[in-house]
């Protein structure tokens, strides 16, 4: 297999239970260098679950993550799993972009403070070096003039494109939305959209899981419908969209969003 | 024959002691103690009478019963509110002996009664302010070691309590349990007289700083583990997201958050450890509180505790308005 057939990103089998219930049940994924996937489905599915599974922030008890062909995450010491050393934990999460539904800004620091702070701390460039990073990005999200402001002074979309700026400081080979619009007034949607909309054209990969019907059919190369922990269908977005006319509850969902 | 110069011997000791009377050779036991007698009654001015009666001695001569004569009628006169009188009295003495110190000190004490109030509490604040500026520069330095001291404890004590590492957070919990259930005058007894059995012995300061150092970071411990528990989750979350390790994000992302909720309970314990240093007096320490005891000791006067309160007043509300700038100034990021 050549270096650019390979996935970027591999699961097998991913099992992440709390307790009683079974968030994702043995789920298989690949995602090439450039795809856009994008996740659908009912709350509770376990969509937000396998994001954050990928990232780390979610030990799952099954299942094997490979990231450029490497297995990542998890160590078998006498015949058992175990999280990797945290430095190693760390060191993927820092080629892994994550954007949240509630933007989790820091507060205590400025707009360019936010962007700067992956570069510096964990990557520990200069100043000037991380301060030049964030400043070309923040012109890339439109918000080069909030540089010196304070997260709480701006709106829910400029936050979010602010977190999305934040995230691909880090450079990341992949980038994780984690339902990037859902916390967001209507009318403020539309600026997040275009950001990451930007950002595919430019060839980043990414799994945004939504609810935003845009994303599934201006954005996606598959979209996947998840239920209960499952896949219940995936394709194009045509695919789906044909595969909804015969499934009650593919179509039902998607008559609820549209 | 016999019989007669007896009876000469006896009419002529009589003359001689009448004659010893009238030079002054007197027992004046008996006249105090008549004086002392209409005293009781009630009869002041017959008892200033008596005591006039000893005479000014001449040079060479015993003069105990003099003085305390006219000291005792100083006493009177001050006592019937004749100061110019009781200052005569005692100026009698201090003609004869400039240098006794009881009537130098009670003409003193009466000059100040005729000046009016307000000069009184002025020279007194004047007199005291020196030894009680010393003391609460002291105490300031306690409290300034003790706040540079239990911050820093704290911190270590709320890491630990939230580690997931089970003998250190016991261990954090072992330290608040027991700083925070024991008095603090017990510990700081046990520190200064205990630990010298021990073989550990420590100068009051140091063994003073240890005392409220360990004290205030049990409490503070609690109050920062608090603060950083209440921050947002999301926020460990992303700082973890890109990259971070759990100490990087602890120290730039979580922590910096804490301070503006940390300072209105962390000031209100600083306030209660300026007034808690008062207890350090108790170990050999001279600070505020100490300072203003020896002096009411000492003079008797009211004045020392109440210009100790008002320095301690002024200490506190110092205090309040720094830490009141600081929370401002940790919060600012929040004000749109």
């Amino acid at each position: 297999m050549s270096i650019a057939n390979q996935p970027l990103l591999k699961l097998e089998n991913i099992t992440k239970r709390f307790k009683e219930l079974t968030a994702v049940n043995g789920v298989n994924l690949e995602v090439s260098p450039g795809e856009k996937l994008v996740i659908i489905g009912p709350s509770g599915s376990g969509k937000s679950t396998l994001l954050r599974a990928i990232n780390l922030l979610e030990e799952i008890e099954e299942g094997t993550i490979c990231f450029e062909g490497r297995e990542v995450g998890y160590v078998m010491r006498s015949g058992k799993r175990h999280p990797d050393r945290p430095q190693a934990i760390s060191a993927l999460r820092a080629e892994i972009g994550m954007v949240f539904q509630h933007f989790h800004l820091f507060p205590h620091m400025t707009v360019l403070g936010n962007v700067m702070e992956g570069p510096l701390t964990v990557q520990r460039k200069s100043a000037e070096e991380a301060r030049s990073i964030a400043v070309d990005i923040l012109e890339k999200v439109g918000l080069a003039d909030k540089r010196d402001v304070f997260p709480a002074t701006l709106s829910g979309g400029q936050k979010q494109r602010v977190a999305i700026a934040r995230a691909l400081a880090m450079r990341p080979k992949l980038m994780l939305f984690d339902e990037p619009t859902s916390a967001l007034d209507p009318e403020l949607v539309g600026e997040v959209f275009d950001t990451i909309h930007t950002l595919a054209d430019e060839g980043m990969t990414m799994i945004i899981v939504t609810h935003h019907m845009g994303f599934a059919r201006e954005l996606a190369d598959r979209v996947i419908f998840m239920e209960s922990g499952n896949f219940l269908a995936q394709g194009t977005p045509d695919e789906l969209f044909s595969i909804a006319q015969d499934n009650e509850r593919i179509r039902g969902f998607l008559n609820r969003l549209l | 024959m016999i019989y007669l110069v007896s009876r000469a011997f006896v009419a002529l000791l009589f003359l001689c002691t009448l004659a010893g009377n009238c030079l002054g050779a007197v027992d004046y036991d008996q006249l105090f103690r008549q004086s002392s007698d209409l005293m009781a009654l009630g009869d002041l001015d017959g008892a200033l009478t008596l005591l006039r009666q000893v005479p000014t001695p001449a040079a060479g001569e015993e003069a105990g019963p003099f003085v305390s004569s006219r000291m005792q009628a100083a006493r009177i006169h001050a006592a019937q509110e004749n100061t110019d009188s009781a200052i005569a009295d005692c100026q009698e003495v201090l003609i004869l002996f400039p240098d006794n110190s009881e009537a130098r000190n009670f003409v003193a004490a009466l000059r100040d009664q005729l000046k009016p109030g307000w000069h009184t509490v002025l020279s007194d604040t004047l007199r005291f302010l020196p030894s009680l500026a010393k003391g609460a520069l002291m105490t300031l330095m306690l409290v300034l070691c003790t706040m540079l001291v239990s911050p820093l404890g704290g911190l270590l004590i709320a890491l630990g309590r939230i580690s997931t590492l089970r003998p250190v957070s016991g261990t954090c919990w072992f330290i608040i349990w027991f700083f925070r259930g024991t008095p603090l005058l017990l510990q700081l007894f046990f520190i200064y007289y205990g630990l010298p059995s021990l073989g550990i012995t420590l100068p009051p300061f140091t063994a003073a700083v240890i005392g409220l150092g360990l004290n205030y970071s049990a409490y503070l411990g609690e109050i920062i583990r608090g603060a950083i528990q209440s921050i947002d989750h999301g926020q460990m979350e992303a700082a973890k997201a890109i990259g971070m390790s759990y100490s990087q994000a602890m120290r730039r992302v979580i922590i910096p958050q804490t301070y503006k909720r940390l300072m209105p309970p962390i000031g209100n314990e600083f306030i209660a450890l300026i007034k808690d240093t008062a207890l350090v007096s108790t170990i050999a320490m001279v600070e505020l509180m100490r300072s203003a005891d020896q002096l009411f000791n000492t003079y008797f006067n009211i004045t020392a505790l109440a210009l100790a309160a008002v320095i301690y007043l002024v200490l506190t509300t110092i205090f309040t308005f720094i830490f009141e700038k600081i929370e401002y100034r940790a919060g600012i990021y929040e004000h749109r």
